[in-house]
C-alpha cells in the first residue's frame, strides 16, 4: 500500500518535473545564448564556448535603453488613466449597479475587442490628429483593453466589500463620496494593486498596435526586439539579450500578481 | 437635484467619455469606412459602395485561407491545452503532490510574458540550422521542418499551447480549488476512485470553469498575430496567414482599408457571440 503511494508521487513528481523542464527550457537556453558569441551561436549542440558580455553591452548602446524608456511611460500612464477613470466607475457599477448586466456585459465585451477591428480608426485618427510616432497614440490605443480590464477587475474586488462598511462610514458623518474614497478604496488595495500590474504587464507586452503606431522616435521594447529578426539579417545574441530584459521582470512580477488574477478574471460577472 | 446628477453617473461618466474616444469613435468610423472604397494612398477620394467589401469577402479565396487557418489554430492550440491544462491542474490539486505551489508558480509564468518575445525563442530553438531542438533531432536520425508549409501551422499552435496551457492551468485549478468537497465524500463512500471519480464527479462540477475558461481562450487565440509576425510572416504560401494577420496585411501593407475594416467587422461578429456565451457562463456558475 505505502509503496503504491509512492510510485503513484514519484510519477506525479516526474510528470511536472517534465512539464517544469518544458517551461523553463526557453528561458535558460535564451539566456545561454545572450552570452555567446556569433560562433558559438551557430553550434547549438557545442557545450564547450567562452561566455562573453558583448551582447549586452551591444544591446545597452543600441535603441533599447530607449525602448525600456518609452515602454515604462506608456504602461504608467495607461495604468494611472485606467486606475484613476476605472476604479469610480466599477464602484458604480458594483454599487449602484449602474447600467445593470448590459453595462457589466459591454465592459467585457471591450476588453475582448479584436485589435484589428479597431487599429484602422485608431491609425487614421492619429494620422489626423498627427499623433502618429508619438508615446500618446500608444498611450491611447492601449486604454482600449486595459481601461475595460482594470474596471472589470476592480468591480470584482468592490462586489467583495460588505455595503456595511460605507453605511458605518456614512452614519459616522462621511459622504457617499468620502465613504468611497477614504473607507472602500483603501481595504479593496490588493485589487488595486493587482490590476494595475496586471495591465501595466498587458501594455508592456503589446506588440500589434505599438507596431503600427510608433516610428523611429516613439518604439517600444516589444518592436524593438521584433526589429532584430528581420530579413536584412539576425543579430541573435543582441536579440536574446533584449528577449531576457523583456521577460525576466515581468516573470518576477508574475509572482506577486498570480494569487489575485483568477477573481480579477471573474470580475463583474461572478456576484449577480 | 437632477437624476443624472446622482453620484453613480458622475462617477461613470468619465470613463463613458474616454471609451467613447477611444473605442466607440474608432468602431462607428471602422463601419463607416467598411462601407467605402478607402485606401490609404487616396484617403480623399473614398467612394461609398455599400456593402461591396463585405461581399467581396465571400469571394476572396485569401479570407477563407485565413479563415480556415484561424480556425484550425484556434482549434488544436485550445484543445491541447484544455487537455494538458486539466491534467496539470489535477496533479498540482492533489494534496499529497510535494512542492505543489513552487510547481504552480513556475508553470504560470509564461502567460505573462510578450508574446513576441515567445515567437522569437521559437524561433531561434526550433531553427533547422542554429536551432537546437532540430539539431538534436537530427543527431537522433530524425529531420523535421518545424516551420515547412505541412507543420507551420501546427508549430505556432504548439508555440501557443507553450505559452497559454498555463492560462488554462490557472483557471481550472482555482476551479478545483472552490469545487464543495462533499460529493467527492459520498463518492468516496460508495466506492468511487481515482479514474471513475474524475470522470463522474469532478468533470461534471466542472463543466462551467471548463467552458468559460476555453471559451476565453477561443477569444484571445482568435487574434493570434505575434507568432506570425515574428516566424512565419503568413507563409510559406498562405498556410499560416490568420485572420488578425490577414487584416494586417492588407489594410496596412496594400492600404485597403476598406476591406481591411469589413474584415474586422466580421471578426467583432464572431467575438460578439463567444462573449455572449462567456456572459451567460460566468453568470450561471455565479448563482
Amino acid at each position: 500500500m505505502i509503496s503504491r503511494r509512492l510510485a503513484t508521487q514519484a510519477i506525479i513528481l516526474l510528470i511536472l518535473c517534465l512539464a517544469l523542464a518544458i517551461v523553463i527550457f526557453p528561458y535558460l537556453w535564451t539566456l545561454l545564448a545572450s552570452f555567446k558569441t556569433e560562433a558559438a551561436l551557430n553550434r547549438p549542440l557545442d557545450w564547450n564556448f567562452t561566455p562573453t558580455l558583448a551582447n549586452w553591452q551591444a544591446m545597452l548602446h543600441s535603441e533599447i535603453p530607449r525602448q525600456v524608456l518609452n515602454s515604462i511611460i506608456v504602461g504608467a500612464v495607461t495604468v494611472l488613466l485606467s486606475l484613476l477613470l476605472g476604479a469610480p466607475a466599477a464602484y458604480s457599477f458594483s454599487r449602484f449597479r449602474t447600467g445593470g448586466d448590459g453595462a457589466r456585459f459591454a465592459v467585457l465585451l471591450a476588453q475582448m475587442l479584436p485589435p484589428a477591428a479597431l487599429i484602422v480608426p485608431l491609425f487614421l485618427l492619429m494620422y489626423t490628429l498627427r499623433l502618429l510616432d508619438t508615446l500618446w497614440a500608444v498611450v491611447a490605443s492601449h486604454l482600449t483593453f486595459i481601461l475595460p480590464l482594470v474596471t472589470w477587475f476592480l468591480i470584482g474586488f468592490f462586489d467583495d466589500v460588505p455595503p456595511e462598511l460605507e453605511e458605518q462610514a456614512m452614519v459616522d458623518g462621511c459622504t457617499q463620496w468620502q465613504a468611497f474614497y477614504r473607507v472602500v478604496l483603501p481595504t479593496i488595495r490588493p485589487g488595486l494593486g493587482a490590476a494595475a500590474l496586471f495591465g501595466f504587464v498587458l501594455s508592456w507586452n503589446d506588440l500589434f498596435y505599438a507596431l503600427l503606431l510608433t516610428g523611429k522616435h516613439s518604439r517600444t521594447l516589444p518592436v524593438g526586439i521584433a526589429g532584430y529578426w528581420t530579413f536584412r539579417g539576425i543579430e541573435m545574441g543582441q536579440m536574446s539579450a533584449a528577449i531576457i530584459l523583456a521577460i525576466g521582470p515581468v516573470i518576477i512580477a508574475s509572482f506577486f500578481v498570480q494569487r489575485y488574477l483568477v477573481r480579477g478574471l471573474g470580475g463583474g460577472a461572478v456576484k449577480g | 437635484m437632477h437624476p443624472l446628477l446622482h453620484l453613480k453617473y458622475r462617477l461613470l461618466a468619465p470613463l463613458v467619455l474616454v471609451l467613447g474616444a477611444v473605442i466607440g469613435y474608432p468602431l462607428a468610423f471602422s463601419l463607416w469606412v467598411s462601407l467605402h472604397n478607402y485606401t490609404l494612398t487616396a484617403i480623399g477620394q473614398a467612394k461609398l459602395v455599400g456593402a461591396a467589401n463585405y461581399l467581396g469577402l465571400l469571394a476572396n479565396p485569401s479570407y477563407w485561407r485565413a479563415i480556415g487557418n484561424t480556425v484550425t489554430f484556434v482549434l488544436v492550440a485550445v484543445g491541447l491545452e484544455l487537455i494538458l491544462g486539466f491534467g496539470l491542474a489535477l496533479l498540482l490539486h492533489h494534496r499529497a503532490t510535494p512542492l505543489r505551489h513552487l510547481f504552480r508558480s513556475l508553470l504560470l509564468t509564461p502567460m505573462f510574458i510578450t508574446p513576441i518575445a515567445v515567437g522569437l525563442m521559437f524561433r531561434f530553438l526550433l531553427n533547422s540550422q542554429l536551432g537546437i531542438i532540430p539539431q538534436a533531432l537530427k543527431a537522433l536520425g530524425i529531420h523535421v521542418d518545424w516551420f515547412g508549409s505541412r507543420l507551420a501551422l501546427f508549430s505556432l499552435a504548439l508555440i501557443d499551447v507553450w505559452q497559454w496551457t498555463p492560462f488554462m492551468l490557472l483557471l481550472l485549478l482555482a476551479g478545483l480549488e472552490a469545487l464543495p468537497t462533499e460529493p467527492f465524500e459520498a463518492a468516496r463512500v460508495d466506492g468511487a476512485s481515482g479514474w471513475n471519480m474524475v470522470r463522474y464527479v469532478t468533470l461534471p462540477l466542472m463543466r462551467p470553469v471548463i467552458l468559460a475558461a476555453v471559451v476565453i481562450r477561443m477569444l484571445d487565440a482568435f487574434k493570434v498575430y505575434e507568432y506570425v509576425y515574428a516566424i512565419t510572416r503568413g507563409g510559406p504560401g498562405e498556410s499560416t496567414e490568420t485572420i488578425q494577420y490577414h487584416i494586417y496585411r492588407v489594410g496596412f501593407l496594400y492600404f485597403r482599408m476598406g476591406e481591411a475594416a469589413a474584415m474586422a467587422y466580421t471578426l467583432i461578429i464572431v467575438v460578439l457571440i463567444l462573449v455572449i456565451i462567456l456572459f451567460y457562463v460566468l453568470r450561471r456558475s455565479a448563482t
